[in-house]
């Protein structure tokens, strides 16, 4: 009939014995029909409850039959989800009227039984009263009450399709708190399944588990977090689970703090074939690597990389035991890594012997690892490797294509590769008023200074006379910055970092230049280089030498190393002699951080002072060394001569500073210096041995007994006193400890 | 290039030299202290050629020491980008050579890539091979130490004390010069 009944048709369906009831009712259809008449007025609502319970119901009272009804019909609209329904809504509207209008004309027609018709007579009435009201109705009212139906099912809709407004997501006071709770660290995961095994374990017995649920994040080590109304809940479920610590605290997470746990970092991992990817851990820390291929869960790849096999093992021993012992050393000593060498069957098998190493078409099996051209194949799990940051070199590159056998395999190693890797980075690293050109598109051959930069989208300016002033913007990734022979650039990052030089050649994207400091031709790629004015310190450092260092150039000479050369220095002596030296020629470096020597007024002079001359230039400077109490090597940037270093005599010198008294009271006691307040006690007689030696002390040599302390109870005797405190040698161990003398006790 | 340029420079002269023959002493010191020496504003100063002024002696208060601050004209030489300039080769390494012109070095580099008539097997430490200029288009010219050549430069590093250029002969009547 409508289709509230045919829905709840569908909803009881499942129901066996409902069902069943209705194939009963289909077959006393007939009479169902000659009552439904009777009951015009409520059938839109009641006639399914109706149906139900027909049966039972027949011939019992009409009134409390209805308020049964309308009982029964709250526990049905349950099922049905009217309110969703606009649709179906309006029609059962439609359909009401129908009913209304048949009520009426069947009435007309309507059959004449007795007590039947007192029954209809009544219920006409009813539906008449209803009738009127809904007449009486205002229309206004009911406008709005459909407006607001309307509206409300209109919510629901919109917020079903995830348009709920994040706020009324978030957590508040009265919902349940987050507790953070410490646990062993690497077993979070566990943990958390376990609490999930007890919560459903517990579930239907008398004591549930009352917290509501837990997690761990990965990037969080060492604890969980399990939600619950209070932390005694917490604890309940915590106790009896091994590797969990509630006792180390159940910390509340604060409300606002409590969505950012939740929050998925958006990670896109872009790991295809052939990227290039850093190993975070272990022996390759560090290493490039290639991957080769990706399980299908995403969690593992397969690297390629130049093996560290230790051509050296330490010991000798038989093969396996020597196995055994390789596996704890290399992870012992990480910072004997062995070099980044190509496999090399010979050269293992010589070391190693020939059991150690197998061999399956073109791939060599050695301790557990696969290794196939030189290169070792070995797979790793994605948390253990570095993705983004990798910016291979091209040093690294050049060896990995090189292959095992050290020949080039290409003269021409493949830079687009390592170029289109780096490209991305590229774009970071421009900033407006660099120079570069276009280098693909339409544009190609373009160059200009860049103007702004919107995500990855330049502006430039571009330099030339059919361009005038008008600018175009161009992707970031078809510019290159621009560099010409002559620009004196600064490479920023990367190996050569730091290092300054003057371009020598551009290729492409590789720029050559001839480094300040070593005079050495440097290729690099344009994305590292900036232009710089000032010159690059470059390594300051040559052999075991660095700038500034005190070195010993022979027996009567030091100086001080001003300039690195790339195999030499510049070295500025004592007397002010500059000198140019290969590290061979010094024969060591000497440590002055405890050279005393003091300045004009008898102060103390320490490196790093800031000083002046007080004759003549009154230059002043910063301290590097002192020699031989008599020198003094200080630094000034403020003079171009010799870097900066300077030498002078250490007595012309006065502190910029006003220094504090040198002699440190600090813990000495000066009481010991003073004769007359040490106690009377006898000194040296003249001729005796101790003569000019100073008053002795007299409880130096007396045996004592430890009261108080570590070494409580230990025996010693007294070596020498300073004040309150003694040296007092231990009878046991041989030991001299420094201690209070009160708590020391005389032993007869 | 070559400038005549008028600068000064202080000179601090101590008592025992106040003098019958103070002026000399000031004119060798003033030669001594500011010919070749390097100010990266001005360059190179090659010579003095006539001091202006030797300057009004004052007495430091304190030391006693004279200072004077003389004025004079000298020879600058400061390389220019994009300038010619003839050199004697000095030192020539796989990389290329060093030029020295004057007091200042240039490094030329061997880029053969730009050249292609120039294969890399014809090349040796010792001596260097570069691509023909129109001097001289039929053979290749052989650089080594002392071999005087004309160079164009490409770029100058400027220091507080040193000036340092890099040069390229790989243009029409650049290179070798006989």
């Amino acid at each position: 009939m409508s289709d509230v009944e045919d829905d709840f048709q569908q909803h009881s369906g499942g129901l066996d014995e409902e069902h069943e009831e209705e194939e009963e009712e289909e077959v006393e259809h007939p009479p169902k029909k000659d009552r439904r008449r009777y009951d015009d007025d409520e059938e839109d609502e009641d006639e399914e409850d109706e149906e139900d319970d027909e049966d039972e119901d027949e011939g019992v009272d009409r009134g409390r039959k209805r308020a049964k009804h309308r009982h029964r019909r709250n526990a049905v609209n349950r099922f049905l989800d009217v309110e969703a329904e606009v649709d179906e809504d309006e029609e059962e509207e439609e359909e009401e009227d129908e009913e209304f209008g048949r009520g009426f004309i069947d009435e007309v027609g309507g059959d004449a039984d007795g007590e039947e018709d007192v029954v209809a007579r009544r219920d006409h009435a009813r539906l008449d009263r209803r009738q009127r009201e809904l007449n009486d109705q205002d229309l206004a009212k009911i406008a709005a009450d459909f407006s607001e139906r309307a509206r409300r099912t209109s919510v629901r809709y919109s917020g079903d399709m995830n348009e709920i407004p994040q706020r009324l997501l978030m957590p508040s006071v009265h919902d349940a708190n987050l507790w953070q709770v410490r646990v062993k660290p690497g077993k979070e995961r566990d943990l958390v399944f376990s609490l999930m095994r007890k919560a459903i374990d517990l579930e239907f017995s008398n004591r549930p588990l009352q917290i509501l649920s837990a997690f761990q994040r990965d990037s969080l080590p060492g604890m969980i977090y399990v939600e619950a109304r209070s932390a005694k809940q917490v604890n309940e479920a915590c106790t009896g689970l091994v590797g969990i610590y509630p006792s180390r605290g159940i910390i509340l997470v604060p409300i606002e703090e409590m969505a950012s746990l939740l929050q998925i970092k958006k990670q896109d991992l872009t790991v295809t074939p052939g990227t290039w990817v850093r190993i975070r851990r272990g022996k390759y820390q560090g290493d490039l690597a290639q991957v080769m291929d990706i399980t299908e869960n995403g969690e593992e790849v397969g690297l390629k990389f130049i093996p560290r096999i230790d051509l050296n093992p330490r010991d000798d021993a038989s093969a396996d035991g020597k196995k055994r012992k390789k596996a704890g050393s290399t992870q012992a000593s990480f910072s004997m890594r062995p070099p980044q060498r190509f496999f090399n069957f010979e050269e293992v098998v010589k070391v190693y012997g020939r059991k150690a190493v197998s061999k399956r078409n073109q791939q060599f099996v050695f301790q557990n690892d696969t290794y196939k051209n030189g290169f070792i194949e070995k797979d790793f799990r994605l948390t253990a490797l570095q993705l983004d940051n990798v910016n291979p070199t091209l040093d690294e590159i050049t060896q990995f294509t090189r292959g095992k056998d050290g020949t080039e395999n290409e003269a021409n190693v493949d830079l687009s590769i390592i170029a289109e890797a780096s490209r991305k980075a590229a774009i970071s690293v421009l900033q407006p008023g660099d120079h570069v050109e276009v280098f693909e598109g339409e544009q190609s051959g373009v160059h200009g200074t860049v103007h702004s930069i919107e995500q990855d989208v330049v502006t430039i300016q571009p330099v030339g006379v059919e361009f005038d002033g008008q600018r175009v913007q161009i992707p970031a990734r078809s510019v290159r910055k621009r560099f010409k022979p002559g620009d004196h650039v600064k490479v920023m990052t990367g190996q050569n970092a730091d290092e300054t030089g003057l371009v020598v050649s551009v290729m492409e994207s590789v720029v050559t230049f001839l480094s300040d400091m070593s005079m050495q031709e440097v290729s690099v790629f344009s994305k590292d280089l900036r232009e710089a004015a000032e010159v690059g310190t470059g390594t300051n450092i040559v052999g075991n030498y660095e700038l500034h260092d005190l070195v010993q150039l022979d027996l009567q000479t030091c100086g001080v190393i001003f300039k690195t050369e790339r195999d030499s220095f510049r070295v500025l002596d004592q007397n002010g002699q500059v000198r140019l030296v290969q590290p061979h020629q010094i024969s060591m470096r000497r440590d002055s951080s405890r050279a005393i020597a003091t300045d004009s007024e008898g102060h103390e002079l320490r490196i790093g002072d800031n000083v002046k001359e007080v004759d003549g230039e009154s230059r002043k400077g910063r301290v590097l060394h002192t020699h031989q109490s008599f020198f003094a090597f200080l630094h000034n940037r403020d003079y171009p001569d010799n870097g900066g270093v300077f030498v002078t005599r250490a007595r012309s010198l006065v502190s910029l500073a006003p220094k504090g008294n040198v002699m440190k009271l600090g813990s000495a006691d000066l009481s010991k210096m003073d004769p007359s307040r040490s106690g009377g006690a006898g000194g040296g007689m003249v001729g005796s041995g101790m003569m000019g030696r100073g008053p002795r002390d007299r409880l130096i040599g007396m045996n004592v007994v430890v009261i108080k302390g570590p070494t409580k109870g230990y025996l010693g005797t007294i070596k020498d006193t300073n004040g309150p405190v003694a040296r007092v040698e231990l009878l046991t161990g041989n030991k001299v400890i420094t201690i209070d003398k009160l708590k020391l006790h005389h032993k007869k | 290039m070559f400038f005549i340029k008028e600068l000064s420079h202080t000179i601090l002269l101590h008592p025992s030299y106040f003098g019958p023959r103070m002026l000399q002493y000031l004119e060798s010191k003033l030669y001594a202290d500011v010919e070749g020496t390097c100010s990266g504003q001005f360059g190179y100063i090659i010579a003095v050629v006539s001091i202006l002024d030797i300057g009004k002696g004052m007495v430091l208060s304190g030391s006693g020491q004279a200072e004077f601050i003389t004025r004079y004209r000298a020879i600058v030489f400061k390389p220019f980008k994009g300038e010619v300039v003839d050199g004697v080769v000095n030192n020539v390494n796989k990389m290329g050579f060093f030029a020295d012109v004057g007091p200042l070095t240039v490094f030329v580099s061997h880029q053969v890539r730009h050249s292609p008539l120039v294969s890399i097997t014809s090349f040796r430490i010792t001596n260097l091979f570069l691509g023909p200029s129109l001097l001289t288009a039929s053979s290749p010219q052989i650089i080594e130490k002392n071999t005087k050549v004309r160079l164009k430069i490409v770029g100058t590093r400027v220091d507080a004390t040193e000036i340092f250029a890099i040069g390229t002969i790989k243009e029409d009547h650049l290179g070798v010069i006989d």
